[in-house]
């Protein structure tokens, strides 16, 4: 599915322009590292999905073969996405590995909620909890917890590098995604720690805004998946997603003036002046 | 194992400056400072320090939060104990010469039936009797020593500090939740303002003087900056350092030089003269909570003999004396702790934690809350090298999920990318209004 929606020619080399600028990060990446030693991740959102789709015209243009992408099974995963990247993946061609903490899932029995005992876990998904401080016996199985963001997705990356022997990764991140984001570079060079390989993140488009990415896509007719015209703007888990206005498409909202990834936190700015009442601070 | 990479010094050591609120120069040359203590409610004290920075005077004894010590005609010294709602008088050998607490028959009432509540300033005037800003009160009054009421402004104001009385007999208020500055003649008329209520004029001015000159020197606080305004409401000069620093209060001496306390921004009183240059300075900080190498006991499974989670800190300095720690005892599989709290002001469960700026981390805790008011939840403050905040406003800190009302355990989540000229994060559980709030499985790392 392609948006349908009228760009200016003004508007459309605007768009041009920032696709540019990814597309050289693109190649500095394809100049420092060897296509096998270059992994993609691909969530089959607008992010990734714009990523993937620069990646691959550079890799047309030197006529080089896509780096392998991945994306992670968590569990709790929209059907529609599935649906959209098992298209892509065979409209674009794309090396995809789907990878899963199998462990996990398996001591979960595939079932959200289900309590999982970290004495049933392999010994490498118990070190990992180790690593980041957990300190119970069980915990509920759901991917957006921190234990099962880190065992569901941390881990999992850092296992398709280390298989795979990856030493640079594309991330479909945002500058005006996320606070923790605005500063991000577009190469940054990870050190090896425990259980987590030396690799370099590469960020071909940090400098696209939520509204130039929808104009690009728009613009370039680049396909995206569905559950965007419902409402959704941001989409994680399925069952932690919220729609952000019921009925409006994603680019139609109110983009530059509420949050990509409000959901529950809508009320946030009533909460703050409450905070505020607290002069000291 | 703890691992401990920045101690702390015991609290309440008698001198330690931690959090200067008010401050004065006397007479003789030295200068009179009002410490707020430390985080967890140690150390608030009143001292006299002089010109090379000896300790010549203190009193410590009971205060709580104090705002405020002025010294008197008769050599006593008059200070605003805040959090214990009282205003009391000190002699030099340190004997309590007046309390408010005797007020009212020992109810510490004042004659119009009210109480001190969280009493800001305090100031004495020609006949003797007393300027007190009564915060949480919204007034500026004049009592006497028995607590006799003389003369009262109780309307259009949202607590206010530092009500300053004026040669002319008018008194110029702080209003600083209204984010502006009025003068009142006695008639109670406002003969002078400053501020539109927009934070970028002023936001949360702690004080005002006025200068021989007419024109009135503004602590604009939460702008972390000094300004002054000509009569006519135009702005002449401003003083602000590089970093946050949430001045308080400013006293202009005679040499036209301005003191000004710069809270727990650096820790420190500063005097700046008209170029904008620091002509001098006392700091003698010391940092009571220790920094750990990382994020320690999140799971709270380490209970110290005081019972409260160790290498925890309970943080009751803006708690206006109220609140609690508790144990959710009947939480499985081992109790979770959290905080009870019930009226404006916050309450922090926190912790000190390295960092490296530039890094990324991921934090996330279960949250749960039983009917809260206000907001509580778990929130992240950066502090420099000298241990100043590097954030102006509590809403600026990174948070996970602001909660309201009662919701069982929830994931919460956030990342955080550490700042520049980090040296340590304190991460908190924050309660502030009332209700209950608890927390479990807290963890904190690198992404």
């Amino acid at each position: 599915m392609a948006l349908d929606r009228v760009i200016s020619e003004k508007r459309k080399r605007q768009c041009a322009k920032l696709i540019e600028i990814s597309k050289d990060i693109v190649r500095q990446a394809f100049d420092k590292f060897k296509p096998e030693e270059l992994g993609i991740t691909w969530t089959g959102g607008k992010d990734s999905g714009l990523g993937l789709w620069i990646i691959r015209q550079v890799c047309q243009e030197k006529g080089i073969p896509l780096p392998k992408a991945m994306i992670i099974g968590e569990g709790d995963e929209f059907e529609e996405i599935e649906g959209f990247v098992d298209r892509m993946k065979k409209e674009w061609k794309v090396p995809l590995e789907v990878c899963r903490n199998e462990d996990v899932l398996k001591a979960a029995n595939h079932t959200l909620n289900v309590i999982v005992k970290v004495k049933d876990l392999s010994e490498r998904n118990r070190e990992e909890l180790k690593r980041i401080g957990f300190d119970e016996d069980e915990f509920p199985f759901e991917a957006e917890s921190y234990t099962g963001n880190h065992l569901m997705k941390t881990v999992v990356f850092n296992q398709f590098l280390e298989r795979n022997k990856i030493k640079g990764i594309f991330q479909g991140l945002r500058w005006d995604e996320h606070p923790a984001r605005f500063d991000d570079p577009y190469f940054e060079h990870k050190e090896a720690g425990h259980l987590a390989p030396e690799h370099t993140r590469i960020r071909p488009i940090l400098h696209f805004t939520e509204k130039d990415l929808w104009d690009t896509y728009a613009a370039f007719k680049i396909p995206y998946c569905q559950l965007y015209e419902r409402g959704y703007r941001s989409l994680g888990a399925k069952t932690t997603s919220l729609i952000s206005e019921e009925g409006v498409p994603a680019w139609k909202q109110d983009l530059e003036n509420t949050e990509e990834r409000a959901g529950r936190r809508q009320d946030k700015e009533k909460a703050m002046e409450r905070m505020r009442q607290l002069g000291y601070m | 194992m703890a691992e401990i990479v920045g101690p702390g010094c015991p609290r309440g050591i008698p001198g330690n400056v931690e959090m200067p609120l008010a401050v004065e120069r006397l007479p003789n040359g030295n200068t009179l400072i009002a410490d707020a203590g430390d985080e967890a409610g140690f150390g608030s004290e009143i001292i006299e320090v002089d010109p090379v920075g000896s300790i010549v005077w203190n009193y410590n004894q009971g205060l709580k939060f104090a705002h405020s010590g002025r010294r008197l005609k008769n050599g006593n010294t008059l200070i605003t104990d805040t959090t214990n709602n009282r205003l009391i008088e000190v002699t030099p050998d340190k004997r309590i010469a007046m309390s408010s607490d005797e007020w009212g028959g020992g109810t510490g009432k004042l004659s119009d039936g009210s109480h001190l509540h969280y009493p800001n300033e305090a100031f004495e005037l020609g006949d003797g009797t007393f300027l007190v800003t009564d915060r949480n009160n919204d007034r500026c009054i004049q009592v006497d020593r028995k607590g006799h009421v003389i003369w009262a402004f109780e309307k259009e104001l949202h607590h206010p500090h530092n009500g300053n009385p004026l040669p002319n007999g008018n008194i110029l208020i702080a209003d600083s939740d209204g984010n502006r500055i009025v003068e009142l003649n006695k008639k109670k008329e406002i003969v002078w303002s400053y501020g539109d209520g927009k934070t970028e004029t002023l936001w949360w001015p702690r004080g005002a003087i006025r200068l021989e000159d007419g024109n009135t020197v503004i602590t604009d606080s939460k702008n972390h900056r000094i300004i002054e305004v000509s009569p006519a409401g135009k702005a002449l000069w401003k003083f602000q350092t590089e970093h946050v620093d949430k001045f308080y209060i400013t006293h202009a001496t005679k040499e036209g030089t301005f003191l000004i306390a710069c809270t727990d921004g650096h820790h420190q009183v500063i005097e700046v003269d008209r170029t904008g240059n620091i002509v001098w300075l006392f700091r003698n900080y010391r940092r009571p909570s220790p920094i750990h190498a990382r994020l320690t006991n999140g799971f709270f499974k380490e209970v110290g003999e005081d019972g409260m989670p160790r290498h925890w800190v309970l943080a009751t300095r803006l708690s206006e004396g109220g609140g609690k720690f508790i144990w959710d005892n009947n939480h499985k599989p081992s109790p979770c702790p959290g905080l009870e709290y019930d009226r404006p002001g916050g309450l922090f469960l926190q912790q000190n934690i390295a960092v490296k700026p530039g890094a990324t981390y991921r934090v996330g805790a279960e949250v749960k809350t039983i009917d809260v008011k206000g907001t509580a939840c778990l929130l992240i403050d950066f502090y420099d090298h000298l241990v100043g905040s590097l954030y102006r406003d509590i809403t600026d800190m990174p948070s996970g999920e602001y909660f309201t009302g009662t919701n069982d355990w929830t994931h919460d989540s956030f990342e955080i990318k550490v700042p520049p000229k980090a040296t340590f994060a304190q991460l908190r559980l924050a309660i502030n209004h009332s209700g209950k709030v608890f927390v479990k499985n807290i963890m904190m790392n690198l992404i």
